[in-house]
């Protein structure tokens, strides 16, 4: 029987001696390191309200689609995640693929916004932002691409206002809050979200980044950092890295009432697939929606389990609905290599079909 | 001769070593703290989260951790062959280097808004500061006089600050217990590499082993029934005593004329329920649209009629509609399909005014649509 530590004091101290010296070497390169820039594909301003923005990508010739694509993110975070960087962009390879796309960015909330309600965001802001994409198409209704949070903001949307969504697609979109293995949802079921934002106003996105950190506290605190000691030496992979990093924590803080009735109504009340859900005192129901639905999830999503996403082929009212798993996780989706060549693909062959 | 090399290599150079370690790396956390000419270490751009000092600090906490810890396997010696590598591990991964509470030390900062030890310290101070024994820190006690309600304040400060404080015990606890549990699980991770070839034979391969093992063991109890009590109760408890901190400040504030945050927080709902009604009042109501309905209708009619007219005054058409007999519906058809066209064009562009009231119509909230053109004068 041997034992199945074999390490060495000579090999321990030559460990420490690497990481040192990488450390070192590497204090030159972080220290020349510029913000990293995100992909900044071409684009337009095409309508600003408050703080949010909607942009339309230009300088692509190759648009096929008669139906522009609206992209509605999360609340959390910002939108960049999905026009990273060149080689990493969701935006450029749909636009590649032919697709005109539009994407509301929603801006950082102060405390100007801190009673905006999720009916104006969906019924007000959403449905103002589809009204000018539709009116510059001269369209009845356009595509949503709903992400994340964004997803579920699309469901209720569709579900108001079917007439203005031609087809919709959800991705890593939570639907049923109740599933096992949901950590964020397990940990807010008792949180008293009354008090919370009764005493935090807008909250605050250290916090958010708080939580989110204490998902895989070990990993996300103090692995990842360990592994950028390999990569100090690698301007290119460190700017990736720096990218990232100022993707994860350039986030905004959440206006107040929205994250309440959010977290009450859909952490807490799991209402989306109760079908108890109401927005601005209208019914909203999955049955609602009866446009086709492409429901794209990743397999090892640590935010929005599989099953959350997966949940909604039990509840939506279309008869052409269409899921997508991807090998990957929340993040992966958007900037992995496997996404580039796999998702935007689908997406618009999807559409395609239903054009 | 071996015995003296190796314990030469266990004491005196490990100990210079490692204080020759910890010295350069002192020195290099201090260079990368200081202030940079570059902007990526100067200057966040505002109004984003991401400042580089808590990026640093981040990154600093957990890299610190790591270091820490391998100063601590490396002093712990080598293994001998013959003994018990289950206690080895436990010198290993105890003491104050192990990296599990350095992993959730490093994130109690800034980003979480330092709740444990802001209150910890706010405790402290109030002790120090003269409150001697808090009032209502060993229990309530009745309050009387003129100052009974600032008193009854204190009091329930000082519960709330015990309860918030006992809570975060409580999730310690539980944190602890998955550091516990974690190791529990590397040890049945590292029995399965206990054959030549699949040994652990360095740091980082241990230390990878490790995180995966701590992960598990945290999640598993991260997903209890437990943990969910106790994380809510943590929670609420930390906010009752920032709400109480907020109305004493509240109450100072008001004291000496200075607006508050209830105040300015107070008109913001009023004003935000002004843009609502605003809106309302601007959107097209049922009744507008039933009246513009009625309006198409007759519109539609009008146009009917016309067409109708148009036919019977268009003797050259009806002479060629005479001429060939063979092909009636057709020719019509064609002749009334541009007309059905024109109206039924003329009903769409009725039908979307109103959606194009609604876009355009949003001026409250300073809306700025942009047309098309104008964006590609732009361009």
């Amino acid at each position: 029987m041997y034992t199945p530590l074999r390490i060495e004091p000579t090999r321990a101290l030559l460990d420490i001696a690497t990481f040192q010296r990488k450390l070192a070497a590497g204090i030159g390169h972080l220290r020349s390191m510029r913000e990293p820039e995100y992909a900044n594909t071409p684009r337009e301003l095409v309508y600003s309200e408050d703080k949010l923005k909607v942009w339309h990508f230009t300088g692509h010739d190759k648009t096929s689609s008669k139906t522009p694509l609206l992209i509605v993110y999360a609340l959390v975070n910002t939108v960049w995640m999905t026009d990273l960087q060149p080689d990493r962009s969701m935006v450029r390879n749909l636009l590649a693929q032919g697709e005109d796309v539009y994407l509301i960015d929603w801006g950082y909330p102060d405390f100007a916004d801190r009673w905006l309600t999720l009916d104006d965001y969906i019924n007000g802001y959403l449905d103002r932002c589809v009204d000018v994409v539709r009116q510059r198409h001269g369209l009845d209704a356009i595509n949503l691409l709903g992400i994340c949070q964004g997803g579920a903001f699309s469901l209720c949307y569709t579900a108001l206002h079917p007439d203005k969504v031609r087809n919709l697609i959800t991705m890593v979109t939570p639907v049923d809050f109740h599933t096992p293995g949901n950590m964020l949802s397990h940990w807010c079921r008792n949180m008293d979200v009354d008090l919370f934002v009764d005493t935090l106003g807008n909250v605050p996105a250290g916090l958010m980044n708080y939580v989110y950190l204490t998902l895989k506290p070990v990993r996300l605190n103090q692995q990842k950092y360990i592994g950028m000691v390999d990569i100090l030496d690698s301007p290119a992979e460190l700017e990736d890295f720096l990218r990232m990093e100022r993707w994860i924590f350039d986030s905004p803080d959440q206006a107040g009432e929205a994250f309440r009735q959010f977290i009450k109504d859909f952490y807490q009340g799991n209402k989306l697939v109760k079908g108890t859900l109401t927005i601005g005192g209208k019914p909203v129901a999955l049955g609602m929606v009866t446009q086709p639905v492409l429901n794209i999830f990743a397999e090892q999503d640590h935010l929005v389990p599989p099953d959350a996403s997966r949940a909604l082929a039990e509840h939506v009212g279309t008869g052409d609905y269409t899921q997508l798993a991807f090998k990957g996780g929340h993040i992966g989706i958007y900037v992995s290599g496997r996404a580039q060549r796999e998702v935007p693909p689908a997406i618009h062959q999807w559409l395609r079909a239903r054009a | 001769m071996a015995d003296q090399v190796t314990d030469f290599l266990k004491n005196d150079f490990i100990r210079d070593y490692q204080a020759l370690a910890r010295q350069s790396w002192e020195t290099w956390a201090k260079q990368l703290q200081q202030p940079a000419t570059n902007d990526f270490f100067k200057s966040p751009t505002p109004p984003t989260a991401s400042s580089s000092s808590d990026a640093l600090e981040r990154t600093l906490a957990g890299l610190k951790g790591y270091f820490d810890w391998m100063q601590g396997v490396a002093a712990a010696g080598g293994q001998d062959p013959a003994g018990d590598w289950r206690q080895q591990l436990q010198q290993y991964f105890g003491g104050a280097s192990q990296p599990f509470a350095q992993a959730f030390g490093g994130i109690d900062s800034a980003g979480a808004e330092g709740f444990i030890r802001q209150w910890q310290s706010w405790l402290q101070g109030a002790q120090h500061g003269g409150f001697g024994d808090l009032p209502g820190a060993n229990g309530a006690i009745p309050a009387f006089g003129l100052n009974r309600e600032q008193q009854m304040q204190q009091q329930t400060m000082a519960a709330a600050v015990l309860e918030s404080l006992q809570a975060s015990a409580r999730y310690q606890a539980l944190i602890q217990r998955a550091n516990t549990q974690g190791m529990e699980r590397l040890q049945d991770k590292l029995a399965l590499h206990a054959e030549p070839g699949r040994q652990i034979d360095s740091l980082k391969a241990l230390y990878d082993l490790w995180v995966d093992a701590a992960e598990e063991a945290y999640a598993e109890i991260a997903l209890s029934d437990e943990f969910r009590e106790v994380y809510g109760e943590m929670v609420n408890s930390q906010m009752r005593v920032r709400h109480l901190q907020q109305r004493q400040t509240e109450q100072i504030c008001q004291q000496l004329g200075v607006p508050t945050r209830a105040e300015v927080s107070s008109l913001g709902e009023r004003l935000q329920s002004l843009r609502r009604e605003f809106r309302a009042g601007h959107a097209p109501s049922p009744q507008d649209l039933a009246g513009e309905i009625a309006t198409l209708r007759q519109e539609l009619a009008e146009l009917k009629r016309q067409l109708a007219d148009g036919k019977e005054s268009a003797p050259a058409a009806t002479k060629r509609a005479a001429a060939e007999p063979a092909a009636p519906q057709s020719a019509a058809r064609a002749a009334v399909s541009p007309a059905k066209k024109a109206a039924a064009k003329a009903i769409v562009k009725a039908a979307r005014k109103p959606a194009a009231r609604k876009v355009t119509a949003s001026s409250p909230s300073r809306s700025k649509p942009v047309n098309r053109a104008s964006s590609r004068k732009r361009k």
